[in-house]
């Protein structure tokens, strides 16, 4: 026992001063980039301080200014309201918005069903999958926005630009979430459906999509979700009316903050209420692949 | 296919000469040749890697054969068209070490799964099962004892009452035969001997051949009524369990089995 304890502590001793050696070796060598990346935080540093330095503030009293943005919070969120705006109007303009992205995650979520089956290295060869995957990549890499200006040349700015962008970016996201899904079922089972004669339809209406329902319709909501904050900002940059349109209006144009509010206000109910369904949803998502 | 009708007296199930080179350097299968007839359960043993999936595999043409020919029915199975050999495929039955089961599906739903091969696409994409179907799918699901299973998904079933799953759901096809790769392997025994005496049931009562690999010589000798032995992908032994000594048993598993007993001796 005690022979063992001595070898023990022999062979300590030199594991310790090993450890000392590399902590007293100098850090790692400065590569390139850690040189290129100090330098580029230096010159932003100096940039700032000259900048903040030298600002021109137009002769605006800086306290005056914070305090009458204090002001302008306190109208916007303890007296919603609105001249121009009845509360049943702009309800009926939240679901305006709210149809925006139903149509978009609808039109999305149906293209997204074929390409995700073509997607899927499961169900379809290597080669195909390979374009899907950088098709899906492809769109995603280009802003919401940016699609709907490029369908706004032919569509002309407004709902159906703003549908059209959208459903662009709801096909990228479900098709990867859907192809995710189907790739649950084993190649093993779908060779075992073929091994007794079912065909590739047969096999994919009848085993891939029903035992991968709970999740396709789970990150369909999840879709929805992000939709409705998409439309909102639709409603806002593309002239798609909804919601979006209104607060745009009556911040930009009329300036009634009272109106700000109450619009805010309703935004944030319906997006705190669709955020506690998907929540929910992804709560099933997880248990069910526990 | 259906103009040829099946030759009198042709064994239901033709291999010949049949090779398979999956990447060049050894067979995987080396010139098998057998036949086998209406009813017969056969038990194909061997070491693991002599080639028994990849045996079960070339008979309904789940990979094709380098050479050789296998014929089902009088019909040589490598010639098929698509369309034909879903009509082939669903005359023969398979079942599997892992079940291979849609397990986020219910016992009923995989049992369906069965019907496909003999349904158009579109009625089979739809799900239009007939009610004789659906009827045929309680029967045998009550059969094997599953009748309080029947709306439970797959993955709440023990292993056991998997495999009568996926025994179903090969019978629902009225096979005439039905291919099972190790379909004990992953129970225990007492599953294992219901899995194998309600396959010898339905062979018996049903006249279904069944191609059974095994890797347990004591299930092969109690169930079968003949026994290929294979290793590294030639057929070693053909005969009744009873002509299966320990010396054949030995060549069937080359040093496998006869290594440790030398070891043992020393
Ligand atoms: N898909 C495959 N690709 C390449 N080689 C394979 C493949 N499947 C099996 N093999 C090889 O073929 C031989 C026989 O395998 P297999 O039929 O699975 O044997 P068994 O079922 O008797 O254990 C093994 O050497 C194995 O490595
Ligand atoms: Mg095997």
């Amino acid at each position: 026992m005690t022979n063992a304890l001595d070898t023990m502590s022999g062979t300590d001793r030199p594991v310790g001063s090993m450890v000392a050696s590399v902590s007293r070796l100098p850090a790692r060598p400065l590569t390139k980039e850690k040189v290129v990346i100090r330098l580029l935080l230096s010159v932003l540093a100096v940039t700032t301080v000259y900048a903040l330095a030298h600002l021109d503030d137009g002769g605006v009293n800086l306290l005056q200014a914070a305090s009458d943005t204090l002001a302008n919070l306190k109208i916007i969120f303890l007296h919603p309201g609105g001249p121009h705006l009845s509360f049943l109007k702009a309800l009926y303009e939240v679901v305006i918005t709210l149809g925006l992205a139903f149509l978009a995650t609808l039109f999305g979520a149906f293209i997204a069903l074929f390409l995700g089956l073509l997607g899927a290295q499961n169900l379809a060869p290597k080669p195909v999958t390979n374009v899907i995957k950088a098709f899906v990549a492809f769109v995603r890499a280009v802003p919401t926005i940016l699609w709907v200006l490029i369908f706004a040349v032919t569509a002309g700015l407004g709902a159906t630009a703003a549908v059209i962008g959208m459903t662009f970016h709801s096909v990228s996201y479900l098709t990867k979430a859907y192809s995710e899904s189907f790739e649950d079922l084993d190649r093993s089972v779908i060779e075992a459906l073929k091994a007794s004669g079912a065909n590739w339809w047969q096999i994919v209406f009848q085993a891939v999509i029903p035992s991968s329902s709970t999740y396709l319709l789970s990150w369909t909501f999840l879709r929805f979700e992000m939709n409705f904050a998409n439309a909102v900002v639709m409603g806002a940059a593309a002239g798609a009316s909804g919601v979006g349109f209104d607060l745009y209006m009556a911040s930009g144009y009329y300036f009634d903050l009272r109106e700000v509010g109450l619009i805010t206000y309703l935004i944030l109910a319906f997006a705190i209420i669709l955020e506690t369904i998907a929540i929910r949803m992804k709560n099933r998502i997880k248990d069910d692949q526990a | 296919m259906t103009q040829i009708s099946q030759l009198p007296g042709a064994p239901l199930l033709e291999v010949s000469h049949v090779m398979k080179n999956y990447d060049g350097t050894r067979p995987a299968l080396d010139d098998i040749s057998f036949s086998i007839g209406k009813g017969e359960f056969v038990a194909v043993i061997g070491p693991s890697g002599a080639g028994k999936s990849t045996l079960l595999r070339c008979i309904n043409r789940m990979i094709d054969v380098s050479d050789g020919e296998v014929r089902f029915e009088g019909v040589s199975v490598s010639q098929l068209n698509r369309r034909d050999l879903k009509k082939v495929r669903s005359k023969i039955g398979m079942i599997f070490q892992h079940y291979n089961l849609v397990e986020r599906l219910t016992v009923i739903e995989n049992v369906l799964h069965g019907r496909l091969g003999s349904k158009s696409t579109l009625s089979g994409a739809l799900g239009r099962y007939s009610r004789d179907e659906k009827r045929q799918a309680m029967e045998l699901i009550s059969m094997l004892g599953l009748a309080e299973h029947v709306y439970q998904r797959c993955d709440r079933l023990s292993g056991g009452q998997k495999q009568r799953v996926g025994i179903a759901r090969a019978l629902v096809q009225d096979p005439k035969v039905i291919l099972c790769d190790e379909p004990i392997a992953s129970l225990d025994p007492n599953a294992s001997k219901v899995i194998m005496e309600q396959l010898k049931r339905f062979s018996n009562e049903m006249h279904i051949s069944l191609i059974v690999n095994l890797h347990q010589v004591d299930v092969a000798l109690r169930y079968s009524d003949r026994i290929l032995g294979v290793n590294k992908g030639r057929i070693v032994f053909d005969g009744r369990p009873s002509e299966l000594s320990p010396e054949r048993i030995a060549e069937i598993y080359g040093t496998e089995l006869s290594a440790p007993r030398v070891r043992y001796a020393s």
